[in-house]
């Protein structure tokens, strides 16, 4: 640690007057502790009055009804919350009640009937959380241990992979908007005769939009996982893989033996991290299809926070609780394995 | 040679592919040539599947409107189904300009990400500083909070914000007490700047933090020796010695605002330049109005997509050392 020299500026400043001296002498005789929070004032604001505030406020708004009419906003307690998940409020949402057309099957599940909006976005956020993260895990583990190889043009291979990563959320809706445009899309053809998507009205349709959303997803993101998997592999000690020669060990076994045990903790991060941002799903919905035909959590909130703001507040609340929830894994995690 | 070590009546008495296999399980040089295979075929496949999307995007553009709506993708000697430009129809990189003002809207992209980068960079810097170079309490619970707060959904801050950037008052929450009215803030880059500063802080801190944590202690020391105080040793040795470090956060925290799309796209009321309606607007301004256009949508995409081509392949080790260094931290 460096000792802190209390009196060191104080010598030369004393000489001097003014504002500012005054001001610098005030911060050199400040102590550490002192000194570390007023540095992180700017911090605190800042988080407080753009993240604190409103999640806390969010909270407030979902126990109440008609904070946007002409009366007084009224406590109700938790009844948006109750409400939402009844589908009572169904009505409260635009576009179709319905996400899955078969709500006479999906009545077997005791919890999740796919005919109201809240459970229709949670099947929705959920459905796209698990098989998009479960993709990209996959290709981007591909990804990088294609990148971990010494080749020559690897840096080109490498920027050609993270390129997706570093387009705009819009640009790459309308990537896929136009891939699928019913007037553009010459996937759309080949296909819905495959019976994957939709003939006609494909971005429409709540199944073929979520899966076009699913792939443009992935397609992106596979980049993220594999840099992060790639930081895991070229961490692992090379000797490791002499020895396992010399060993006689096949490459399937190195595999086996080495890389992938070696690597699974930044795999589990890298999921971890991809599964909480994967649930914040909204842009890419909005500019590939619509919020009414693949409703997600966040998609819900925007729908229907110029209307009902309690109602928005509760679904918003609880997106930011699953998610919560989520973290307080990871924090768990990494608290057991000693921070 | 691979077929040396046998007999050649074995060899007779396989097929081709059993041949084949037989060789690739005994031989190592057969393996590594096998496996070379792969490697290359893995690496066509992801350069293929990861670029395809700008083809087809410069297919379109490239493509003059009316036979895009014609639909006829079968090349013109094979008669195979490909995509492929019909024409070279470039006069609509500059009708992009002419049907909406798309120009200004990039502007504002850039104006809303230098503005937040400064900012995000300015108090990143302190808070790297006191995270990454200064022992007290409490440090532990504060990174922690930091953390936390950065992983929740935009979605969970909009209705607060919206309120108050409507210049609703400000109410404590669950007291009921009145702070202040703020003044009306959509419409504004401020409606912008403020949510997207909070929300690319944390990968900034953690980021600067580990790179000014690296600067050894005698350097600083030194400084101080010489009567500098300590947020002069700040910005005269510490943030100079970081410079990688601080440009990889400036370039991150640049592309994640150019390329955030919820903020952007709410808190501009319309999507008109002068509501300070960024990329997301225009982009989407075709969409939505110009329905048709596809040509238009694909150049118009194809223009907004060039200033984050061009930053991946000049600072490609700064994103991938500060997304890695980023993630992994905690």
């Amino acid at each position: 640690m460096s000792t802190e020299g209390q009196t060191k500026g104080t010598d030369s400043a004393a000489r001097k007057s003014g504002p500012l001296v005054a001001i610098t002498r005030w911060l050199e005789n400040l102590g550490e502790t002192a000194f570390a929070y007023l540095l992180l004032t700017p911090v605190f604001i800042l988080l407080g009055s753009i993240a604190l505030y409103p999640l806390l406020r969010t909270l407030e708004l979902s126990l109440y009804i008609n904070v946007l009419g002409a009366g007084d906003p009224e406590f109700v307690g938790f009844q948006n919350y109750v409400e939402m998940f009844t589908g009572a409020r169904d009505s409260d949402f635009p576009g179709s009640t319905t996400f899955l057309p078969a709500a006479e099957t999906s009545s077997s599940f005791p919890f999740v009937h796919i005919d109201g909006w809240l459970r229709s976005a949670l099947v929705v956020t959920l459905l796209f959380t698990f098989v998009s993260v479960f993709f990209e895990t996959i290709i981007g583990f591909g990804q990088a241990l294609l990148l971990d190889q010494e080749f020559r043009g690897r840096r080109w291979l490498r920027t050609a992979i993270i390129i997706p990563w570093a387009i705009p959320i819009v640009i790459q809706g309308m990537m896929f908007y136009l891939m699928f445009h019913p007037s553009t899309g010459f996937l759309t053809p080949y296909l819905s005769s495959i019976g994957l998507v939709a003939p006609t009205n494909t971005l429409n349709d709540p199944w073929s939009a979520t899966l076009i959303v699913i792939v443009a997803d992935i397609w992106k993101t596979s980049a993220f996982m594999a840099l992060l998997i790639l930081a895991g592999l070229q961490s692992i000690d090379r000797n490791l893989y002499d020895v396992a020669r010399v060993a006689g060990a096949t490459r399937w076994q190195q595999f086996k033996m080495i890389t992938f045990p070696l690597v699974l903790p930044a795999v589990g991060i890298a999921v971890l991290f991809r599964t909480i941002d994967a649930m914040r799903i909204y842009g890419l919905i909005d500019s590939v299809s619509s919020c009414t035909v693949v409703p997600s959590l966040s998609c819900m909130v925007v729908e229907t926070f110029n209307t009902s703001r309690g109602l928005s507040s509760a679904v918003a609340f609880v997106t930011a609780g699953i998610i919560g929830l989520i973290v307080t894994v990871v924090i768990y995690q990494q608290y057991r394995e000693g921070i | 040679m691979a077929t040396q070590t046998e007999s050649p009546t074995d060899d007779a008495n396989r097929s081709p592919l059993q041949a084949w296999t037989h060789g690739v399980i005994t031989d190592q040089e057969k393996q590594d040539r096998l496996y070379k295979a792969l490697f290359y075929v893995a690496a066509v496949f992801f350069l293929v599947t990861t670029l395809f999307p700008f083809y087809w995007l410069l297919v379109l553009a490239l493509t003059p409107n009316s036979s895009i709506l014609a639909g006829d993708w079968s090349l013109p000697v094979i008669g195979l189904e490909f995509p492929h430009p019909q024409g070279f129809n470039v006069v609509a990189f500059v009708e992009v300009f002419q049907q909406v003002p798309f120009h200004l809207y990039v502007f504002n992209s850039f104006v809303l990400a230098v503005t937040t980068t400064i900012i995000v960079i300015a108090i990143a810097s302190l808070a790297g500083y006191v995270f990454g170079r200064l022992e007290f309490p409490g440090r532990g619970p504060l990174l922690l909070g930091i953390l936390v707060i950065s992983y929740f959904p935009p979605a969970a801050f909009l209705i607060p914000l919206f309120d108050a950037f409507l210049g609703n008052a400000v109410v404590i929450p669950f007291l009921g007490i009145e702070v202040f009215e703020p003044p009306r803030l959509v419409n504004t880059p401020g409606a912008m700047i403020m949510p997207f500063s909070a929300l690319f802080l944390p990968l900034s801190i953690f980021i600067l933090m580990t790179f000014y944590g690296q600067i050894p202690d005698g350097l600083e020391d030194a400084a101080r020796v010489e009567g500098t105080t300590r947020l002069g040793a700040l910005v005269r040795v510490i943030i100079p010695l970081s410079a990688p470090g601080v440009a990889t956060a400036a370039v991150l925290t640049f592309i994640a605002v150019y390329n955030e799309y919820f903020f952007s796209e709410i808190m501009a009321l319309e999507n008109v330049p002068q509501n300070w309606s960024p990329l997301v607007g225009g982009i989407l301004s075709y969409q939505t109005q110009y329905t048709t256009d596809f040509n238009l949508m694909a150049a118009a995409s194809i223009v907004g997509v060039l200033p984050m081509l061009i930053l991946v392949v000049v600072a490609q080790e700064k994103i991938v050392s500060g997304l890695t260094a980023g993630a992994l931290k905690e």
